[in-house]
């Protein structure tokens, strides 16, 4: 009979997950910007090319759908209230500061983040990441940091994009389609309820989000064990965990930004 | 060799089986015998444990920076915080509840769904299932699609109390009583806003529901098929639900004037 003290209940899995996530991130970033990142450059560029050839017009889908639905429901909202005139401040907005940030995310989560966990993942279970390893490269930097960096590469250039695509559908709703104001009408008040730095917090935003679900998807491909199945199962668990990042990085960005100050040209 | 089929067929191909997955779904599931209860009571119970967190988190985000933040912000500056309650049922109700479940069951669940598919499917059991003469949509496809379904109606009640509550928090925060608030709530909702948010969740979850289970199904061999497969059925899902958001939004809007009236 064993006198051995009782062992302490081990801690919950996801919390082990949890930690094991945090720590790959954290290394991941902190290669991503180290000088070791050199030699990887090409292939940095190879992934960036990649995710503005593969991705770009399924990222921006979103954004011109939620575009047209804010500019509808702005319509019709500011019907209620008889200021139909205003659905152009609705646009500027909304689009800029909330909708088009998720919608990107979403949208990363969905295309670019499970595409990694579904490429990582199969070259893990088919033992190349072992043979990269055995070959003496890094493999975390080589798969992992390059698509971080390729990310940050080309989110300056695409998440505008998704703002313009955003704002176009917008536009189209109100202007075009129910021809609620003119299309002086509505710029006036679209440009005048939006300013450099609010873009600038809105990017922040955006990029936080696709930052998270990168390294997520990054992290769950590169740690998947067993076959194709788990391969699946992995890509459904990124989803899950991603939809929670997005959206405590959106409630943390709002109110840092705009919930002290709404920063909006009424009154003085 | 055989040609690799171009996009615009591939999109074809699909968009065909998809509808005819569909069709074939409800016929089995109206027809008797009724023989998916277990599957479906497990399968539920499985999604629900699975998606609940994620959806309320996602709810409350949604009422709590975009209508609660920029809402109050906008609000604020003319000294009508007591606004808010219209101006919620409005965004709430309408456009964040239903659209949060759906983002929500087709990432969680519907993802999950697929690539529980799709792993029997690489697995040959489907195929043997059809070798034994068990009908693999009354028994597989079936419940699930009504699993994800009943998901997507039950969620938006969830959906909306997490909503209130995050407007709630942000009443407060804004050092506003909450009488004005949730009188100005109960003023603007209507039957009609509510039923059009549950017919939205309806077509919302069929849609998505046949989305990942004939992703699932169509899953082909090789080792990265699986994961392949869960990454479309999420794009696609995403797509069709802000297509479906636009499409449903404006029809609404354009046959029921008594929307845009004051309340």
């Amino acid at each position: 009979m064993s006198t051995a003290p009782r062992r302490r209940a081990a801690a919950p899995a996801w919390l082990t997950t949890f930690g094991d996530a945090v720590e790959f991130g954290a290394r991941v970033t902190r290669d991503t910007l180290s000088r070791r990142m050199v030699p990887y450059l090409g292939e940095t560029l190879r992934q960036a090319g990649i995710l503005v050839n593969g991705s770009l017009a399924v990222l921006l889908g979103l954004s011109l759908a939620l575009g047209l639905v804010l500019g509808i429901e702005g319509v019709y909202g500011a019907r209620t209230v008889g200021a139909p005139a205003v659905a152009g401040a609705f646009a500027g907005l909304g689009n800029l500061r909330e909708l088009v940030p998720y919608a990107f995310a979403y949208m990363m989560a969905a295309k670019v983040s499970t595409g990694f966990v579904a490429e990582l993942g199969t070259m893990r279970i088919s033992d190349e990441i072992d043979a990269l390893d055995v070959m003496g490269m890094n493999s975390r930097m080589y798969l992992a940091s390059t698509r971080v960096l390729a990310t940050w590469i080309v989110f300056p250039f695409i998440y505008p994009l998704a703002l313009a695509v955003g704002f176009l559908g917008s536009y189209i709703a109100v202007v075009v389609q129910l021809k609620e104001t003119s299309a002086a009408g509505f710029l006036e008040l679209f440009w005048k309820f939006q300013n450099p730095t609010d873009l600038l917090f809105s990017a922040t935003k955006g990029a936080l989000m696709a930052t998270f679900v990168v390294i997520v998807g990054c992290y769950y491909g590169y740690k998947v064990r067993g076959g194709p199945v788990e391969v699946g199962r992995a890509a459904a668990q990124s989803m899950f965990v991603n939809l929670l990042g997005i959206h405590f990085v959106g409630i943390l960005t709002s109110e840092l930004f705009w919930g002290g100050s709404p920063r909006l040209p009424i009154g003085g | 060799m055989r040609r690799e089929p171009g996009r615009a067929s591939r999109l074809a191909r699909e968009t065909g089986g998809m509808l005819a997955l569909g069709g074939r779904v409800l016929r089995a599931a109206v027809r008797p015998p009724y023989s998916y209860g277990a599957e479906f009571v497990t399968e539920f119970r499985f999604a629900l444990g699975r998606s609940w967190f994620a959806l309320i988190a996602a709810a409350f985000a949604f009422s709590f920076g975009p209508a609660g933040v920029q809402g109050a912000g906008f609000l604020g500056l003319f000294g009508a915080l007591d606004r808010l309650g219209g101006l919620y049922e409005l965004i709430i109700v309408r456009e964040f509840a239903p659209f949060v479940t759906a983002i929500v069951v087709a990432g969680v669940v519907g993802t999950a769904l697929c690539a529980d598919l799709g792993a029997r499917k690489v697995r040959e059991e489907i195929d043997a299932l059809g070798v034994l003469g068990v009908d693999v949509v009354k028994g597989l496809v079936v419940p699930r699609f009504l699993v994800i379904v009943a998901l997507s109606l039950l969620f938006n009640v969830l959906a909306l109390l997490a909503g209130v509550a995050g407007a709630t928090l942000v009443e407060i925060q804004n050092h506003q009583p909450l009488g004005p608030f949730f009188a100005n709530f109960r003023a603007a909702a209507n039957v009609t806003e509510l039923l059009g948010s549950y017919v939205k969740c309806l077509i919302f979850g069929a849609t998505i529901a046949i989305v990942c289970c004939y992703q699932g199904l169509s899953v082909s061999g090789g080792s990265e098929g699986v994961g392949r497969a869960v990454n479309r059925s999420v794009v696609i899902s995403f797509l069709a639900i802000g297509a479906i958001d636009y499409v449903y939004g404006q029809l609404l809007l354009a046959t029921h004037p008594g929307l845009s009236e004051v309340r």
